[in-house]
């Protein structure tokens, strides 16, 4: 199913109570005000937005809802069932990855008369589910009743680079819906999340192993994430292949076609060992497992890991049966090949030269077209893995001045080298402002290998000033 | 001094625009001249390289002597047959190329029959004397002249239409529609050029300043190619940069940022040289030089400018680590092959092999032209980022597997396509030569192929032992005549027993 066509159900909406039964007394409304930043400008913020979605108590006083309904939530309200008076909520705890949020309210009052929802468990295909939420702008809490239609891996929007267990539904599921609740025998199984636009029948839900992974992961007072195996599987279905292998039967094992540096398997895991076993699943030709009668990818069973966790696996290789421990890790380095969120963007000025990562989010916002940027960020970290920038740095804007007018450049350029030192992140394009000696300052660009100049007194006593012209109150942001 | 070109041009306009529109009926003096072409040639699918057709396209020819009719080389490529009509109605008259060449986009073309002549007259080329009031567009319409007004506009350097060569052209300012058919661009009885194409109201012409030493030389026996300058260099209007680079006085020259990286080409170019005078003419900021009789043109221009062709010297005085000196740069010939991906492979069948069912090609621009009219956007990311890359002694040329044709043998990879190859068997890969012989050295009964890292997976396996007898088994069941196509081979239809299969079936 393409990414792009998949969209968040989160939407503009005021809220009024109606009436309703239980548990719709335990499910709220949320109204998010929101300030994104501008990566391309990063000390500047966009205009405030404002969204719509639900929530739900769980355990512990606290409220579940997507992650992508209070992201870069600056005010964020909460109404009850069939309450007029908002009530002030802050983030708690926040998965990206998993799209899930728990937030706090200080006043107890507000939980006067709510009972917590309880999770349950994976539902099966073709049991009946019904939604509760305040989709579409309604001020009613409505209710949506479908079967589960399917149970598979599917890439999650809100982060934009990682798949999870999802299970889909045609129980109506509408923007608006986002971090409600999908009850089935009075057990929450799912937090509704995502739909696909123009698909009819079919909303998606984010299941209970899910759920649960992040309440345990946050039970300790801090969130890790969701770690990975750190290896790519690849079917392993040919028989030649099989036979070079020595594959021990033809109808179990996937092979291992990648492992990630710097991953829990780099030591334990070679490339083309065949995994036979993942703890007591089996693993299919193609990678896949049975798993609550579902036939998933095997990383459903990675993902259930907390982070440092070790996953037992039965491996093949040459010819032999090995057992290894695999620690799971959480894997921060692809996180610029995703949304971001919550963090503002790393930047630094000097001489009105706008430096900052290269992000998926810079890309976006600059609409970048530039083939060697999307070609660093996508793929060159994947074709020299060991040698690869630690945070490529992109000349993102150049605040015209008299100092830097006449360069030829105005941005959208990845940083090579400043002053002969090479930048591998933004730590460098200081450190190499700040040690430059010559005349001028030199800055390399990747690709054809132009490269600019900058006087280096006149930009520094400049500096000031179009900090100021440009309502820029810091120079840097780290 | 640009701006001065354009307020000239402006000048210029304003008297003749009460004549725009205005078709002239009677073009007699042309008549004898220009000449209706037809090619027919084959037609490339790279979906499936073996599979043939043709297309037809109509052009226009001047004649610009005995026996040389004068149009530009787009279309003429793998012609099969080249059809000549005079009059702009009845016989058509077998026509053959005489000479062409694609990167200046020209061509001349003949024909063996008498008959086709009578009658005919050449246009002369002319000179810088020509009347810029006085262009016509003249082509045959419906069996009859048709000429249209064109205002010049300017003269500037452009790209070729089938090239990076770029060279000096024309521009007039025309309500004529559908130009781009090599249409002479006329002054009374003088040719000033060929029109190769119009965007808004604007038309292209390659010049006579450009087409004269080109059939001098043609003419004299010559088949001289066209040079290029195979360095980068980016425009240097920033004074910080200029003085980096040493330079006292008033801002000029361009900045040197790449040179090739090719065994036996040592560039006498470095990176950082500053670019002060190419053959004797000012480079100022821009990479422009200003010619006494066009104005401003770019270094590029250089390369085509007063008849110099490939191999031929230029004298470029550069600004070293500070110091001026004078390098003599011998230009090479422009070629598709200096690109990682060619913009056009000629006058030659798509290159392929099958083995196993799996499909390899090289990778090259026409490859990537499968993906419609928006190609540069919709072609897979990967394949078309190489396209702004150089071929280089390490990297000269890619090769993709582009399909994978089910069969028993290839059982799970059906679904891999469009991967560059890194290695097959162990062996480096560079182009389908490259796969073919290490497809001849298999490792312990498999053979293994790895893609470019990064690639959904990085490789698949084979039986070796029984790869040759699936490429038959392919071959047959899905109609492919051959199991490969080389640069070079013969062409031909039905199944040709190549020199790979052939090869197999002496083990």
């Amino acid at each position: 199913m393409p990414k792009r066509s998949l969209s968040l159900f989160l939407l503009w909406a005021l809220a009024f109570s109606g009436f309703a039964a239980e548990p719709e007394k335990s499910v709220v409304q949320i109204t998010n005000y929101s300030q994104t930043p501008n990566w391309v400008q990063p000390w500047r913020f966009n205009r405030v937005g404002a969204g719509s979605g639900t929530g739900f108590l769980i355990e512990g006083r606290k409220i579940m809802t997507n992650a992508h309904v209070v992201s870069w939530g600056k005010e964020i309200l909460v109404k009850r069932y069939q309450d007029p008076k908002p009530w002030r909520a802050r983030v708690k705890y926040i998965s990206h990855e998993a799209d899930l949020a728990i937030l706090e309210i200080e006043d107890e009052r507000f939980f006067e008369g709510m009972e917590p929802l309880a999770i349950g468990d994976l539902p099966y295909v073709r049991s009946t589910v019904t939604t509760y939420g305040y989709p579409a702008g309604g001020q009613q809490i409505s209710y949506t009743r479908g079967v589960v239609s399917r149970i598979e891996m599917h890439s999650y929007v809100h982060p934009g680079n990682r798949a999870f267990l999802t299970v889909q539904t045609d129980a109506a599921i509408n923007p608006g819906n986002s971090g409600g609740p999908v009850i089935q025998d009075g057990l929450v199984v799912g937090v509704a999340f995502q739909g696909i636009p123009g698909l009819e029948n079919a909303g998606f839900f984010i299941p209970p192993s899910v759920i649960n992974h992040f309440l345990e992961d946050i039970e300790d007072g801090d969130y890790d994430g969701f770690p990975l195996a750190g290896i790519q599987i690849q079917p392993l279905q040919n028989p030649a292949y099989r036979r070079m292998l020595k594959a021990p039967n033809d109808s179990v094992g996937a092979r291992i076609d990648t492992i990630l540096p710097k991953s829990g398997a780099t030591d334990l895991l070679k490339e083309d060992d065949i995994i036979l076993k993942v703890k007591d699943y089996e693993v299919g030709t193609d990678g896949t497992v049975i798993y609550r009668g579902n036939r998933l990818g095997v990383s459903v069973i990675f993902q259930e890991a907390q982070d440092g966790e070790s996953v037992p696996m039965t491996v093949w290789r040459d010819g032999r049966e090995l057992k290894v421990d695999v620690p799971m890790r959480v894997f921060h380095e692809d996180k610029r090949t995703g949304n971001q969120y919550d963090i503002l963007p790393r930047y630094f000025v000097h001489g009105g030269l706008v430096f900052t990562p290269l992000s998926l989010d810079y890309i976006r916002t600059a609409r970048a077209s530039s083939e060697e940027l999307i070609y660093e960020l996508n793929y060159r970290r994947l074709e020299k893995a060991d040698t690869m920038r630690e945070e490529p740095i992109v000349l993102s804007s150049v605040l015209q001045h008299e100092v830097n007018a006449n360069m030829g450049v105005r941005g959208q350029l990845l940083v090579n080298k400043i002053n002969g030192v090479k930048i591998d992140k933004l730590e460098d394009v200081i450190k190499a402002f700040d040690e430059g000696e010559g005349d001028q300052h030199v800055i390399e660009f990747m690709g054809e290998g132009s490269f600019e100049c900058l006087d280096r007194k006149a930009a520094a006593k400049a500096h000031e000033e179009i900090l100021a012209t440009y309502g820029i109150s810091e120079d840097r942001r780290l | 001094m640009k701006k001065s070109i354009l307020i000239l041009a402006a000048l210029l306009l304003t008297p003749t625009l009460t004549a725009l529109g205005q078709a002239r009926p009677n073009g007699d003096k042309w008549k004898a001249s220009v000449i209706d072409i037809e090619i027919t040639g084959k037609s490339y699918d790279y979906i499936q390289p073996w599979a043939k057709s043709t297309r037809t396209l109509n052009k226009i020819g001047t004649v610009v002597g005995p026996r040389e009719i004068l149009t530009t080389a787009i279309g003429l490529n793998d012609h099969i047959l080249i059809r000549l009509q005079k009059g702009g109605r009845g016989r058509w008259f077998n026509g053959e190329v005489k000479w062409l060449d694609y990167h200046a986009n020209l061509a001349l073309i003949s024909s063996d029959s008498d008959s086709f002549w009578d009658g005919l007259a050449p246009l002369e080329l002319a000179d810088k004397d020509f009347n810029v009031d006085g262009l016509k567009i003249a082509r045959w319409r419906s069996g009859k002249m048709e000429t249209r007004k064109a205002e010049f506009y300017e003269w500037r350097d452009r790209l070729s239409q089938l090239s990076f060569l770029s060279y000096l052209h024309l521009r007039a300012n025309t309500e004529a529609d559908g130009l781009g058919a090599a249409e002479p661009l006329v002054d009374g009885d003088k040719l000033v050029g060929i029109v190769t194409g119009k965007g808004g109201d604007t038309l292209s012409a390659i010049p006579y300043p450009f087409i004269r030493p080109v059939l001098e030389a043609v003419r004299a026996g010559r088949s001289p190619k066209c040079g290029i300058f195979d360095f980068t260099w980016q425009p240097t209007r920033n004074p910080d940069t200029l003085e980096y680079l040493g330079l006292e006085g008033e801002p000029r020259g361009v900045t040197v940022i790449k040179v090739p990286e090719k065994k036996g080409r040592k560039s006498v170019l470095k990176v950082r040289d500053l670019i002060l005078e190419v053959d004797g003419h000012k480079i100022d900021n821009e990479g422009e030089y200003e010619d006494p009789v066009y104005g401003h043109l770019t270094i590029e221009n250089l390369t085509t400018a007063n008849g110099r062709w490939s191999g031929d010297k230029v004298k470029i005085r550069i600004l070293r680590k500070g110091k001026e000196m004078e390098v003599t740069y011998t230009m090479p010939a422009a070629d598709y092959e200096l690109d990682l991906v060619p913009d056009h492979i000629f006058d030659q069948e798509p290159e392929y092999l099958v083995k196993a069912g799996l499909v390899f090609q090289p990778l090259t621009e026409d490859f990537l032209r499968r993906w419609g009219s928006s190609w540069t956007s919709r072609a897979p990311f990967r394949l078309r980022f190489f396209r702004s890359k150089e071929s280089t002694e390490k990297t000269p040329s890619l090769v993709v597997l582009t399909a994978v044709i089910p069969d028993p043998i290839n059982l799970g990879y059906e679904a891999i396509r469009y991967q560059v190859i890194e290695k097959v068997n162990g062996k480096q890969i560079h182009t389908l030569k490259d796969v073919v012989a290490a497809f001849e050295a298999p490792q312990d009964g498999f053979h293994i192929v790895e893609f470019m890292k990064g690639s959904a997976a990085q490789r698949l396996v084979l039986d070796a032992g029984r790869a040759d007898e699936a490429t038959e088994r392919v071959l047959a069941r899905y109609g492919i005549p051959k199991d490969h196509y080389f640069k070079g081979e013969p062409t031909g239809a039905g199944l040709m027993r190549g020199p790979l299969r052939r090869r197999r079936g002496g083990d």
